[in-house]
């Protein structure tokens, strides 16, 4: 098992944001994570890349108990994710951006540099533009870019397709699929079912803090504690 | 190192050697001591603006208590001097190893701050030390430690004239620079912008945030240390307000400012600009001069903080491009 994470909770004040949730990743998988909004999966999320220390639970990343720390050790053993809103380094130029990833494996400027360039060609951006002048879109491949530089083995996903376009989209899916064939893991968060659909085999169900369906992506549509979940109480009742 | 050399664009690099020169070539040009005293006053500003700019520029952690760094500088070779005699050449290391040992006891409960509460933290902290101060007999009180009046020899770093002071400032000014230059190019200086950015997004991606922040801050306080030490000798006389005083904080805060936060030659461009026009003030309204100071810094700050956050220096970039393209056109 790559990732485990076990009854984990986090509770801000009386809210407890994440209650109960677990999620187990097997090396090689594209796992999703699907919910409404509110649902707690971005906070899991920060969990998972030791942003937020969870209240409760524990969480194992290949066999090694990481619930506790900070998130550079997470990405020093190979946890690596992006934002749901995009925080680039906006004074920098794309190729800067990556490169502040690329040196956390290859110290020297010049190996980092080289690294970066690849991986900025890999994602179809431009390695000289200003961060700055990028849209939404283009800064979710940006972070993408950036932490794929770094060389995770896990990469968390959250919501970096969300706001595309459907022209968008395919590519987006493409570049998705060509990290996965690179060799790493990925747990993506998303609301477009088209996403969900095409890229996973297993999807987890968030709802109030906690996991309360998984399955393929067919089996959780049809879910009845999923449909409520979205839907609430009764939406499947026929009409009178 | 061919490579490094050749980043700069011709054009930049011209400027620089340009710049480079007239520096070297002033004094001798100017040899009236009015204009070798602004000389040295300019440089000294540069060398503490660009200290400043390593951790207040270039990693965002805009510390307004620096002049904690320069006055430990400026008071530790006149105290050994004082207290045993030293030479002030073997005292300005001691105060540059303390400023250092005090930047990671400062440093490491404040970097728990961000934003705005670091900056009061480090003002707080450099109050308490000069109210300290002001009160310790040992290092001479309210009224402050006097230099060698007379050099024993070069290594007491007391000389008649200007011209000296000048060249070994400029010497130190240029050290600062390229100590600056190589660390942008650097993985530290690329860790440094990443942290101004966004800390969380840096941390993310396996900066160590805090580490990085404490590097910085150590440095940048050695290099305040060493414009304080000059200051020290240079005057032969330190007191509390002079090492230890908010303006002298202030001060390097904004010559880096204006000239350009996180730039290379910012600090020095902003030092440039300003000395001249405070040696004016002072000159113009005599005694009074320093409270126009103040009221000149306060117009300078509303300025930057509303119409140029990046300083002169992102200015010029932005307009650079403009105006040759008009030039080309006409």
């Amino acid at each position: 098992m790559l990732l485990e994470a076990r009854n984990v909770s986090k509770a801000f004040g009386d809210f407890r944001a994440v209650a109960g949730a677990d999620i187990a990743v097997e090396q090689g998988e594209i796992v999703g994570l699907i919910g409404p909004n509110g649902a707690g999966k971005s906070t899991f999320f920060n969990c998972l890349a030791g942003d937020t220390l969870p209240t409760t639970g524990r969480i194992l990343f290949d066999g090694v108990d990481v619930t506790r720390a900070p998130p550079e050790a997470h990405a020093r053993a190979g946890i690596g994710r992006t934002f749901q809103v995009p925080t680039t380094f906006d004074d920098m130029s794309v190729l800067a951006n990556v490169m502040v990833g690329a040196f956390l494996r290859r110290p020297h400027r010049n190996d980092a540099r080289e690294h970066a360039r690849r991986i900025v060609e890999l994602t179809g951006l431009r390695a000289d533009q200003p961060a700055r002048s990028l849209g939404t879109p283009s800064r979710k491949r940006l972070e993408i870019a950036r932490v794929l530089a770094s060389g995770p083995r896990l990469l968390l996903l959250d919501e970096s397709l969300a706001g595309l376009t459907p022209g968008e989209l395919p590519e987006a899916i493409a570049l998705v699929r060509r990290i996965h064939r690179m060799g790493v893991t990925i747990v993506i968060v998303e609301h477009i079912m088209e996403v969900i659909m095409t890229l996973t085999r297993r999807v987890l169900v968030f709802n109030q803090g906690r996991v309360i369906a998984s399955g393929t992506p067919e089996q959780v549509v049809r879910d009845e504690a999923v449909i409520e979940a979205y839907l609430g109480r009764g939406a499947r009742r026929p009409r009178e | 190192m061919r490579k490094l050399l050749a980043q700069p664009a011709s054009g930049q690099r011209v400027s620089i050697c340009l710049l480079a020169i007239a520096l070297v070539l002033y004094p001798l040009v100017f040899s009236d001591a009015f204009y070798r005293d602004i000389g040295v006053t300019f440089l000294l500003a540069a060398i503490s603006a660009s200290a400043w700019n390593i951790v207040g520029g270039y990693a965002g952690q805009v510390s307004v208590g620096h002049s904690m760094f320069f006055g430990l500088g400026a008071y530790t070779p006149l105290l050994l001097y004082t207290l045993w005699g030293w030479p002030p050449l073997a005292g300005i290391p001691v105060g540059i190893l303390l400023s250092i040992g005090l930047a990671i006891i400062i440093g490491l409960p404040t970097f728990r701050l961000s934003g705005h509460y670091f900056s009061m933290a480090t003002i707080a902290v450099a109050e308490l030390i000069r109210i300290f101060v002001g009160t310790w007999a040992l290092v001479g009180g309210a009224i402050g430690l006097q230099g060698p009046a007379l050099a024993r020899g070069w290594w007491d770093l007391t000389f008649r004239g200007d011209l000296p002071y000048y060249y070994i400032f400029l010497a130190v000014l240029a050290l600062v620079l390229a100590v600056t230059f190589v660390l942008e190019q650097r993985r530290f200086g690329y860790y440094l912008r990443a942290i101004k950015s966004s800390e969380r997004a840096a941390r993310s991606l396996g900066v160590p945030v805090r580490r990085t922040k404490l590097q910085a801050l150590a440095l940048s306080a050695a290099f305040a240390a060493m414009a304080g030490s000059l200051y020290g000798v240079k005057t032969g006389f330190i007191d509390p307000d002079s090492g230890f005083g908010i303006l002298v904080s202030v001060q390097m805060v904004i010559f880096a400012a204006l000239g350009g936060a996180g730039t290379l030659f910012g600090p020095l461009i902003g030092a440039l600009i300003l000395v001249p026009l405070q040696t004016a003030a002072n000159t113009w309204f005599g005694g009074g001069g320093s409270g126009a100071t103040f009221v000149i810094y306060g117009g300078i700050i509303v300025l930057i903080a509303r119409f140029e956050p990046g300083g002169l220096f992102d200015l010029w970039r932005r307009l650079a491009p403009l105006l040759r393209r008009r030039a080309h056109a006409a």
